[in-house]
């Protein structure tokens, strides 16, 4: 019985939700009063100030469990006196985050902006198609000199976020730091040093190799504890692996391209071996059996632990303290000698990371206000903080100071820290991600990155339904199945069922699509 | 009654309008209570029956700038969707059956209960053992899926090196299909026997006892005591609370199944509550999924009304 108040509380908040957003919209949307009005506070084209009059805006954005609050982030308080501009962040946690965005679109009560939002392409178009989210394109021509520097230098940046109607939406994170954009493979060198390996050139190598640390005792404390191999919870391994199988993740989703044709490879069979591949792993637990349960912060101990043998991370930073223990390899050359970093994120890296919707009275000041954060010196104040409290210059680049970093708060005052934060990410600002030791990881990488990299294409909105609609079952299935397939609990006699039931799913007529949207991008 | 109904045709507009001025006069005379009951209705009508009006964005698609009226109308769309959907079989069948189950396994425990609770002559034991079996019902879902994971866990789970201590190998419980809706339905009888055994240990202590005393005369053993005279005497009170559990039939447990739920268990822990919530909420098809919902709804309310109209015909007890 008392259950049912759950159930009622739930039930009515969603569909009150629902009922508010007819309201809302009824009683005249905000855009129709802007108009009307003409905002009092005028930009400044150039220079700080961005405004004469101070100006509030309302931003709704993701905290991430490391991360302290934002109003007490040294960025946002030097900047507010750089700007004149007063931003009241509206945080919320990362669990949960998608579900509050998508209320907040539903019931129509939209902040000035989306800061560190990760909107996704869908997204951004259907909120930019009924109004929600403004086009962006002129803004940034006229009042974001920086960011616009970046698209000239970065065509790429240009496509991955404009629409076939030639609207951008959102505002992506920006990452020429090419470190940036991969997960690297690093390998417990004390381990094979005492166990006398050398590092796995091939998958069959790394299957040895993560057999003498599972049975070898390698931290030689007599007990079984080590962990040959992990990864992130779910599939993150699938993508991380899937380079050795010949397996591309181009257009940011499971797709091969073969001259210039778009190949979506759920079903063949070289996706076959690589779960085969994973399957054989987990059954002979050299991969983690917490793989599908773990939480990040599980994985993230484990890196520190100095107890993992093989696992995947942009930088060195979750096990700093006994970092000199690992390094990074080459990924392994599969059965057929594919030899790939198929994981590897486009320049836009962080689609989505800002956008500015239909309520926000001042677009032009908040285009220069997130403007700022796309040149080394904004991106230097958002990671880094304060000079001489949080960092110093050392030949014009930026490192944390020692006795800063030693209280442990380097996360905690920035945005950054977490991922999805609007900002550009270059070498200048990189001094703590890629320091010499990330650097070499990336360059056994290097060799191997694929020769473009073709970020998720925009679809026009009707196609972009249609995508939703597609994938929502197909993606729900693979992931599902895929799991099973590693895990054990179904059989690949099933492959054959496997393959129909993605057919069933019409998994062609989403390969069109995507080939469609391809060959628009290239012309 | 009858010479009512006579006067009533003889005179209808006359008779009407002389009760509905005496209705008129009882409420200005009690208007106080009619105050009172004002709360529960404005309740009823604001968070009951005005989101009724949302549900028509299932017949449309719902755009949040342009509102519940301003979206177009696409008829059965979502609802054909849903039918020729992948899912629609196993999210059916998981929700019927995980409800069903539940039903037929948990509904009788907590009347065993209560029937054991009354037959034991220790005052003190009969309230320790209330009390024992009561407590875990005020645990939050979140903590009791937290206990299960600790119970079950693969490495370091009591109930896994118990079975290892004797020779078994490990069962990854919470990843296996085959073992959820045993897991669910388990843990959900152990937290909540003793809250629902409650109305019938009350519903226990309203039987005569000069009933039993007469049935003691005449022989009857504790077995027959209970079988004739406890069971009948509360009989309507189970009817009653059976229509109350087929009333929220299809919705039971949602907070529950979806922090059990992961990918490798879905095959059984996927139902109609879940799927509305990752769908519609996470990704944003609001339309689709109010379809879904109104769906869910339907087949519990159909389900509600032959229940209903079943306990009339056998046992003279329903809800209308």
């Amino acid at each position: 019985m008392y259950k049912l108040w759950g159930k009622y509380a739930l039930s009515t908040a969603l569909v009150s939700a629902l009922l508010l957003s007819g309201c809302s919209s009824n009683s005249g949307s905000g855009t129709d009063a802007k108009t009307a009005e003409p905002s009092e506070a005028t930009v400044n084209e150039t220079g700080f100030p961005l405004t004469k009059e101070p100006v509030t805006l309302n931003m709704f954005t993701r905290i991430a469990p490391l991360n302290g609050p934002f109003k007490d982030m040294p960025v946002f308080q030097d900047y507010e006196k750089m700007s004149n501009v007063h931003v009241n962040f509206t945080e919320a946690p990362t669990d949960g985050f998608q579900e509050k965005k998508n209320l907040l679109f539903a019931s129509n009560e939209l902040p000035d902006a989306f800061y560190r939002s990760g909107i996704t392409p869908l997204e951004a178009t259907q909120y930019g198609a009924v109004g929600q989210l403004i086009p962006l394109e002129d803004l940034i021509d006229k009042y974001a000199p920086n960011l616009k520097s970046l698209m000239e230098q970065y065509p790429e940046i240009r496509s991955a976020i404009t629409t076939p109607e030639g609207h951008i939406y959102a505002i992506p994170g920006i990452v020429t730091l090419a470190a940036a954009r991969t997960d690297k493979k690093w390998i417990n060198e004390a381990w094979l040093k005492k166990l006398g390996l050398k590092e796995p050139e091939t998958t069959d190598e790394l299957y040895d190799v993560l057999v003498a640390f599972r049975d070898k005792d390698p931290n030689g404390n007599g007990k079984k504890d080590e962990i040959p191999m992990t990864a992130r919870a779910g599939l993150a391994v699938v993508n991380l692996m899937s380079g050795s199988f010949g397996l591309d993740q181009q257009l940011g989703y499971n797709i091969n391209l073969e001259n210039d044709k778009v190949n979506i490879w759920m079903g063949s069979e070289k996706n076959k071996e690589l779960l085969m591949y994973l399957n054989k792993l987990y059954k002979e637990k050299l991969l983690d059996p917490e793989l599908f349960s773990q939480k990040e912060a599980q994985y993230l101990a484990k890196q520190g632990s100095g107890n993992a043998g093989f696992f995947f991370d942009q930088t060195n930073n979750n096990f700093l303290p006994i970092a000199d223990q690992y390094v990074g390899i080459a990924p392994p050359a599969g059965p057929h000698g594919d030899r790939l970093q198929a994981q590897t994120a486009p320049v836009p890296r962080d689609f989505g990371a800002f956008a500015i919707s239909s309520v926000n009275k001042y677009p032009e000041i908040t285009m220069r206000w997130i403007d700022y954060f796309y040149s080394d010196e904004g991106s230097t104040l958002l990671r880094f903080g304060r000079e001489g409290e949080h960092y110093e210059l050392k030949d014009g680049i930026p490192y944390y100071k020692e006795d800063f970093l030693k209280t442990d708060n380097q996360p905690k005052i920035t945005p950054y820290a977490g991922g999805g934060a609007p900002h550009l990410i270059s070498d200048k600002v990189a001094s703590y991600i890629n320091p010499p030791q990330v650097q070499e990881a990336q360059k056994k990488l290097d060799p191997y990155m694929p020769k473009v990299r073709y970020a998720a294409p925009m679809f026009d909105e009707k196609t972009a339904q249609e995508v939703n609609i597609l994938r929502n079952d197909i993606d729900k299935y693979y992931e599902e199945q895929s799991t099973k397939f590693i895990a054990g609990a179904l059989s690949f006699d099933k492959w054959d069922e496997f393959q129909s039931t993605l057919k069933k799913m019409q998994i062609d007529k989403l390969q069109e699509l995507y080939q469609a949207a391809y060959d628009k991008m290239e012309k | 009654m009858k010479s009512a109904q006579v006067q009533a045709t003889a005179a209808p507009s006359r008779v009407s309008a002389r009760r509905g001025r005496r209705i008129w006069i009882q409420m200005v005379k009690r208007y106080d209570l009619y105050l009172m009951l004002l709360v529960p209705i404005a309740w009823y009508l604001i968070f009951h029956y005005g989101p009724l009006y949302g549900l028509q964005i299932a017949f449309k698609n719902f755009n949040p700038a342009k509102g519940i009226i301003g979206s177009g109308w696409v008829g059965f769309d979502h609802f054909e969707r849903f039918f020729d959907s992948y899912y629609f079989g196993r999210l059916l069948w998981n929700t019927l059956s995980i409800n069903l189950f539940s039903l037929l396994i948990a509904f009788p425990i907590s009347i065993v209960l209560a029937l054991i609770v009354n037959e034991i002559r220790s005052k003190s034991f009969s309230k320790l053992l209330q009390n024992i079996t009561f407590i875990p019902h005020f645990i939050s879902v979140v903590v009791i899926v937290g206990i299960l994971n600790v119970f079950l866990s693969p490495t370091t789970g009591p109930i896994n090196s118990l079975i290892e201590a004797f020779g078994g190998s490990p069962i990854r419980f919470l990843e296996e299909a085959g073992w959820f809706k045993t897991i669910f339905i388990g843990s959900n009888i152990w937290q909540n026997m003793g809250w629902q055994s409650i109305i019938y240990i009350a519903a226990l202590s309203g039987i005569n006892p000069q009933l039993y005393e007469a049935a003691k005369m005449d022989g009857a053993s504790r077995l027959r005591r209970v079988w004739h005279i406890s069971l009948p005497g509360i009989v309507p009170v189970i009817v009653i609370m059976l229509i109350l559990d087929i009333g929220h039939f299809m919705d039971i447990g949602f907070e529950k199944i979806l922090l059990m739920q992961n990918n490798l268990n879905l095959e059984a822990s996927d139902v109609i509550s879940t799927f509305v919530y990752t769908t519609g909420i996470l990704k944003g098809e609001y339309s689709y999924t109010a379809a879904i919902g109104l769906f869910n709804s339907v087949i519990n309310l159909t389900l509600l009304l032959l229940v209903n109209r079943f306990a009339r015909k056998m046992s003279e007890t329903s809800l209308w």
